[in-house]
């Protein structure tokens, strides 16, 4: 080995002590918020900050009574239609423009101008409409997540490989399939990068519908204990949501990694 | 003499100027040649001279300003035709420089992606295809992806891919200009053993004089821009070709010198 060679090599060291220096770096940083917390509490009082005991406690209540997870369920329920929808129209709309650049050019800027319009802002509107069911608050989310599904999937079509797209059709492939086989796959790296920052949104959004309008859910918990001056119930909620938000983060990771599984790692950060 | 299999008639290319600007200059002009069934025809010319927006032309991914292409004695692309037809209709194929293997399919998956998306995938496209990959050395390689392989892999990989559907027709354009020469020699013993399996058409573009007359039956050589054919050599070599001795041949050095001349 060359002394270049070694250099390059060195700061990587032997697996297994790299690893543990990421495990012990993530339990310090763990026991740090925790401390914060626990200090926020001392300092602040219990009103504005709970207790991490006090907020384990509860939330052990709400798992064993079987309350946490009918929140959570409803809370998903609304997420999950919402979020789907948004990924059908936010991969479809993309894929019908591409059809036709001219009305994509004449359709952008209202899709840019509708973007911003605030979401929950309309609440009072969608209310009027739907009433105080589901359909609000899915509505809500729809219209929280598709832009970035769309923006996402528009980026991705318009980053795919042209040559890619010439060497299948000289090739015979009819413009469905190359729709499906070169397009679609390549713009997989695009699409989850939208699906990984809309999933916690679609959950947010849900949340927030919840605090305006909802007898059930997450945000319906939270909004109840604030009116009770439960800290300990709003800061579980906080939890609860934070845990839900994190699970759908693992899947929506695990599913890319799948997807994506023929790409080179790309951990380096560019470095 | 009978028809040449494919044809191209005064082709003229010019890509459109900006409004109000001065028309750009000609790329092509008045460019004609045809190549025989089973030919193998290569095209020499300096780099800048259009080689590439050619068999562009006649694998219809860019548009021709001016010139009909013939297919067995029909026109099939009339001057000025509106609608591009890439790949003719599956009959020719196209090896570009850059190997273009679909990243997110394994060896394999990109040598069955022409067949797949022709909806003639079955077993014998599927035993054909091993017989390919095995006949370039990549067997063993089947379930890695292009990231995976080496360069000269991945050129054979995109050879085979264009192989494994039999277009009548084959482009290619410098297919092995981006690897070592000690490569390159390897994969143009693997072109022709290949060739000599099927006898394909090719139209072999490349700015070596060495490739053009170690490969070809015939070598045209194009001008600057415009451009056009200036010369045509038949290369006299018996086949089987050694791609390694043809330096040593009786004759090579006065053809190259012949090419070398016309080029400058």
């Amino acid at each position: 080995m060359t002394i270049a060679e070694q250099i390059i090599a060195a700061p990587t060291g032997p697996l297994i002590s790299r690893r543990m220096t990421i495990l012990l770096g993530r339990c310090f940083f763990a026991a740090l918020l925790v401390l914060g917390w626990q200090w926020g509490a001392n300092a602040f009082g219990a009103i504005f900050f709970a207790p991490p005991l006090a907020v384990v406690e509860r939330l052990y209540e709400m798992a064993i009574s079987g309350e946490m997870f009918w929140d959570v369920w409803q809370t998903l329920r609304v997420s999950a239609i919402g979020f789907v929808i948004a990924v059908v129209l936010g991969l479809s709309v993309p894929f019908a423009l591409r059809l036709s650049p001219r009305i994509t050019e004449a359709v952008e800027p209202y899709i840019l101008w509708s973007q911003g319009i605030p979401k929950y802002a309309l609440a009072p509107w969608l209310i009027l409409w739907f009433g105080i069911g589901d359909t609000p608050k899915i509505v809500i989310v729809v219209t929280m997540t598709f832009y970035i599904i769309f923006y996402n999937t528009l980026a991705g079509i318009r980053a795919v490989d042209r040559r890619l797209v010439n060497m299948a059709r000289i090739m015979g492939a009819r413009e469905s399939v190359v729709a499906r086989e070169v397009i679609w796959k390549s713009l997989q790296p695009f699409f989850y990068a939208g699906l990984k920052i809309a999933a916690p949104h679609a959950v947010g959004a849900t949340i927030v519908g919840e605090f305006l309008v909802s007898t059930q859910g997450i945000g319906y918990y939270i909004e109840h204990a604030r009116e009770l001056s439960d800290t300990v119930g709003v800061f579980a909620g906080i939890v609860i949501a934070t845990a839900v938000v994190l699970v759908i983060n693992a899947i929506v990771v695990k599913m890319e990694r799948v997807a994506l599984a023929w790409r080179p790692l790309d951990r380096d950060m560019g470095r | 003499m009978s028809v040449p299999l494919l044809e191209v008639r005064n082709l003229a290319k010019r890509f459109p100027s900006r409004q109000g600007r001065e028309p750009m200059p000609w790329v092509i002009r008045d460019l004609s040649f045809s190549v025989s069934e089973g030919e193998f025809l290569t095209l020499i010319g300096p780099s800048g001279s259009g080689k590439s927006t050619l068999l562009n032309m006649i694998a219809q991914i860019d548009a021709a300003t001016g010139g009909d292409i013939l297919f067995a004695g029909d026109t099939i692309v009339a001057s000025g035709a509106k609608v591009l037809r890439p790949g003719l209709d599956r009959r020719v194929g196209y090896v570009t420089q850059d190997d273009l293997l679909l990243p997110w399919r394994t060896t394999i998956d990109n040598v069955l992606f022409p067949l797949e998306v022709q909806g003639r995938l079955d077993d014998k496209g599927r035993a054909h295809a091993e017989t390919l990959i095995k006949a370039v050395g990549l067997s063993g390689y089947e379930r890695y992806y292009p990231h995976e392989l080496s360069g000269g892999m991945r050129k054979r990989t995109s050879l085979i891919r264009t192989l494994v559907y039999d277009p009548p027709v084959i482009l290619m354009d410098e297919p092995f200009a981006a690897v070592d020469a000690q490569t390159r020699t390897q994969l143009q013993e693997d072109l022709l053993r290949l060739w000599e399996m099927g006898r394909k058409t090719i139209i072999f573009v490349t700015h070596d004089i060495a490739e053009a007359i170690a490969l070809g039956d015939r070598t045209l050589v194009l001008t600057k821009q415009p451009t056009r054919i200036a010369s045509e050599h038949h290369i006299p070599f018996r086949r089987p070709r050694n791609v390694k001795d043809i330096f040593a041949l009786e004759g090579f050095a006065q053809v190259y010198e012949r090419i070398r001349a016309e080029i400058q």
